[in-house]
């Protein structure tokens, strides 16, 4: 039993970790783009994203999975996702990359923002362009400040995976909860606590690293 | 870092163990349930809104399950609390005392017969396909739905359903999401109890546009208890009593389940 109960929480596990990496790849880069619409000169642009962000940020993870995966079929009478295990699995990706993305992008532009006039000023001074300026002498100070607040973003996206059972995408919880319904036991459930406590430790200690590796100023 | 990392592998390792201790647990029967619940004055009822058995008007919790409980608090002398519960850790939330007893149209699989102690059945049930109206004239037989994709709630009686009939399908948390997902047209029908697809799809409902066809298999309600509970017999001596004089069927009549429940002898 035992076994059969360690096999099926592997194979949850293992949805919830494609899950997290696959938010993460597509986050962080397109985090970077909401942030520069968030501090968009064009006063329209930097409306409309702004208003994207507070949406995204003001209504729960979970009702965002729920609209995303049914409202076009209950509202347009048209199922965009398909009926098949990948269209949920997209479903859900699209919902989390654009939810982790708003948040990173306003960490992003906590980051920025924090970098002083003086920075770009001297690499004008020394001849570089803007582009240049932003990508060899900016962005590599805002990635030192913005590693623990992006620490913080990512061990919650860990625990955040488990919403992805509500539009039946077979994630970690939902294999621990299988138990209870067909074989009236509750420990698989409360054992599923130790995969995601041995996870973000994991990350923890690696992005602990991370930081480490970057004080090469200090 | 060295060390920190040894103290966090360290306790990780203890969780690990204190989870599987949690395995080799015993649960122990309580000395008498029917005790406890007279000290406490309090008969706690868990539900879910599923209607026609619990569901709300106002502020009361009414329905065929509803009043039968009432009822049923009223004959041991206590006060009839209803909590509405996640579906899924019912077992749990028996176990923990936080409610005494699953009374909500609950299917008596095997499942929930090791998981709790249960009461003599009361009420027929069956499982329904549920479909659009528009496909519906093509169901006549369960050959008929093979071709469908099915959304079942996982662990419920649809779904051991859907494989004895070899059908494709989808699980998804609740019966109530399984309707949903063929209103999305997520999913092409889906299998559900007969007295909620009553209750849910149809006109005057938010699924005016569903309808249920082909009845899968019969399959029996009881209330549930903890394991070992000496209420399982009071609650049988009650139903006896209530079928007896009738009482049963009178409220079976106002929620029109008459045709579904079953003689208690």
């Amino acid at each position: 039993m035992i076994q059969e109960v360690l096999l099926r929480l592997c194979d949850g596990f293992i949805k919830t970790i494609e899950l997290f990496l696959l938010t993460l790849a597509g986050a962080i880069p397109l985090g970077l783009v909401v942030s520069f619409g968030s501090m968009a000169k064009f006063k329209p642009l930097k409306f409309i994203v702004r208003f994207i962000v507070w949406i995204v940020r003001g209504t729960p993870l979970m009702l965002q999975l729920i609209v995303i995966y049914y409202g076009p079929g209950l509202l347009f009478h048209q199922n965009i996702w398909g009926m098949g295990t990948s269209g949920r699995f997209t479903a859900v990706m699209v919902a989390f990359i654009i939810n982790y993305s708003c948040y990173f992008s306003e960490i992003y532009r906590g980051g920025i923002e924090s970098i002083s006039k003086g920075q770009y000023e001297a690499g004008q001074v020394l001849g570089l362009t803007r582009r240049q300026v932003f990508f060899k002498i900016v962005l590599l100070q805002v990635i030192k400040r913005i590693v623990p607040p992006m620490g913080n973003e990512i061990i919650t996206l860990v625990k955040d995976t488990s919403l992805a059972r509500v539009i039946a995408v077979y994630e970690l919880i939902w294999a621990g909860q299988t138990f209870i319904k067909s074989d009236g036991i509750i420990w698989p459930l409360f054992t599923t606590g130790v995969f995601y406590l041995v996870f973000s430790g994991l990350l923890t200690i690696l992005l602990s690293k991370f930081e480490k590796k970057l004080s090469y100023f200090n | 870092m060295k060390t920190s990392s040894k103290i966090l592998i360290c306790a990780l390792v203890l969780l690990l163990c204190a989870a599987f201790a949690f395995a080799g647990g015993k649960k122990e029967a309580s000395s008498s349930d029917k005790a406890y619940v007279a000290g406490k004055g309090t008969l706690v009822v868990g539900i879910t809104d599923f209607a026609p058995m619990d569901y709300k008007e106002g502020n009361e919790w009414i329905g065929f399950d509803a009043d039968m409980a009432k009822a049923f608090a009223k004959e041991l002398g206590v006060k009839c609390e209803f909590i509405e519960i996640d579906w899924d850790s019912k077992s749990m939330e028996l176990e923990n005392k936080t409610i005494d007893c699953v009374w909500n149209g609950m299917t008596l699989t095997d499942g929930v017969k090791k998981a709790m102690a249960t009461s003599n059945a009361y009420c027929n049930n069956a499982q329904i396909i549920v479909v659009n109206k528009a496909k519906a004239g093509a169901l006549k037989t369960a050959a008929d739905a093979k071709a469908l994709k099915f959304a079942v709630e996982a662990g419920s009686a649809g779904e051991a359903a859907a494989k004895d009939n070899g059908y494709k399908a989808t699980a998804v948390e609740t019966q109530a999401a399984a309707v949903m997902e063929v209103a999305a047209g997520t999913s092409e029908a889906c299998i559900i109890d007969s007295l909620m697809a009553a209750a849910m799809v149809g006109p005057g409902t938010s699924y005016p546009d569903l309808t249920y066809t082909v009845a899968l298999t019969e399959e029996e309600y009881g209330v549930g208890f903890r394991k070992g509970s000496d209420l399982v017999p009071a609650i049988n001596d009650f139903f006896k009593k209530a079928y007896a004089d009738g009482s049963m069927m009178k409220a079976a009549e106002k929620y029109g389940t008459q045709a579904s429940i079953i003689p208690q002898k």
